[in-house]
């Protein structure tokens, strides 16, 4: 498969006599960062949790070739009796790969806390943080900024952003949010409504100056691609 | 404090009662009964029932603890078993305790095992579907999220099935030593041959209205005593477990 960490072929889902997805199509090189945009109830997550096998799909196929998956929910769904450090090793025996991704997480000092006692970012960092400590080379996101206040949001975005430039791994970003897609992809797609399907993709060459959320270029192409969002719905 | 503001009111409350009815047979004062009570206390007949209640009580929590929560778990995480079960339990829920007491007279006569068993039955069908719905209310998001990471099984019942469980094992082990006493008790006066039941009713036989009050304290300060050291070991070992609840 060279470089193609996943291939989608013609995949559809129904529920019942819904249509959800539509026969999708798409290539996912390995280390790349794709962000997918569209109206609610278009299959995003559905096709997330098609990804994970969570859900099988009705028709087409999906052939992967990573070895470790890494899941951001959109709601942090830690184990609430286990601290940060327990929830971590839920999924990771790796004593020191737990304490770097703390580190790396900014999680020092918390690790004895319970979920309850953590705030809405925080819980998003600890959800990452599990996603990562099992050295994800696919790493999805399912809309993992919802709810969460400006100021966090953009923390744990430029957090996200540079891991995936240092780690290299593969990341499937679903968002409403199309700055947070610009930020985080190297390709968008944009869905259409509901029986969706890819209605377009773009190709994104920003460098690191470039992602400036507050820069004019950024908030012009914001602009653009926010006209393209609506178009589709 | 509070408590003995409480105490001693309930006792004004009852020597005020006492006045008021003012026959013996039917309602002795505190004072009466406590002179019963120091009776009752000084024959060692009485400690060796204590003993005997205490041991029929601890075995039937055993019993209820061992098999009751495993069978709720079961139905709890399988809906098929849990339909299959569910009208056996209600069955043994609805099933009037006189007529586990023939039951048992005609299996084994008078003796310890009746009372145990009586006991055990009362409190089993609460313990199965407690532990049922706590297994049931768990967060599916959370076995989803072990999927995803494909946590082995062990791990999941260990870390997420078991700990959703805690709650409602304490709950149940809160309740059932509230009950059991009770239920014990009862069944000791109907069919056994040891235990406060049993010198209840003797002492209904020689109308001994005071020593019944003073058998009737026994078993009350029994069972707060018990559900007060209950508490405080679960209270500390939810402290142990840091469970955030």
């Amino acid at each position: 498969m060279g470089d193609v960490i996943l291939r989608i072929e013609k995949l559809s889902k129904h529920f019942k006599d819904l249509l959800v997805i539509n026969e999708w199509n798409l290539e996912v090189e390995r280390g790349e960062s794709i962000a997918i945009l569209g109206p609610s109830g278009c299959g995003k997550t559905t096709f997330l949790r098609i990804l994970s096998e969570l859900e099988k799909p009705s028709s087409g196929r999906i052939v992967s070739n990573y070895q470790k998956l890494g899941f951001v929910f959109q709601e942090s769904r830690l184990i609430p009796w286990k601290s940060v450090e327990g929830n971590l090793r839920f999924v990771s025996e790796s004593v020191k790969k737990i304490s770097e991704v703390i580190k790396k997480m900014k999680l020092d000092g918390f690790e004895d806390y319970f979920p309850i006692n953590l705030s809405g970012g925080m819980k998003q960092r600890v959800n990452l943080a599990r996603a990562l400590v099992v050295k994800p080379d696919l790493l999805i996101l399912d809309e993992p900024f919802f709810s969460l206040d400006l100021a966090t949001k953009v923390d744990i975005m430029k957090d996200i952003f540079f891991l995936h430039q240092n780690e290299k791994f593969t990341m499937i970003t679903v968002t409403h949010d199309v700055k947070e897609a610009l930020y985080l992809a190297d390709r968008v797609l944009i869905l259409s409504n509901r029986p969706s399907h890819i209605l377009k993709e773009l190709k994104l060459d920003l460098n690191e100056k470039e992602r400036c959320l507050s820069d004019h270029a950024f908030t012009a192409l914001e602009g653009e691609v926010i006209k393209e969002v609506l178009l589709a719905e | 404090m509070k408590t003995l503001i409480g105490i001693a009111s309930f006792i004004v409350i009852w020597e005020v009662a006492s006045v008021i009815i003012g026959f013996n047979l039917i309602l002795p004062s505190p004072m009466t009964t406590f002179h019963s009570l120091m009776n009752v206390l000084s024959e060692s007949s009485t400690y060796y029932a204590i003993f005997a209640t205490i041991w029929k009580t601890t075995l039937v929590l055993i019993f209820v603890i061992v098999i009751g929560i495993p069978i709720g778990f079961v139905m709890g995480i399988n809906d098929k078993i849990y339909e299959t079960l569910r009208p056996t339990v209600m069955v043994i829920q609805a099933v009037p305790v006189i007529s586990w007491l023939a039951l048992v007279i005609f299996l084994w006569g008078l003796g310890w095992r009746g009372p145990v068993l009586i006991s055990f039955l009362s409190l089993l069908p609460t313990t199965i579907f407690t532990t049922a719905s706590g297994v049931n209310s768990l967060d599916k998001t959370l076995i989803e999220m072990a999927k995803v990471y494909d946590v082995a099984k062990g791990k999941k019942i260990k870390d997420i099935y078991l700990g959703a469980l805690a709650p409602f094992v304490f709950a149940t082990i809160e309740v059932s030593i509230g009950n059991v006493w009770k239920v014990m008790i009862m069944a000791e006066y109907l069919c056994g041959t040891n235990g406060i039941g049993v010198l209840i009713s003797w002492a209904r036989q020689y109308v001994d209205v005071p020593k019944i009050y003073a058998l009737t304290s026994i078993a009350v300060i029994l069972g707060v005593l018990s559900e007060r050291a209950v508490k405080k070991i679960i209270e500390r070992t939810k402290k142990k477990w840091a469970m955030s609840y």
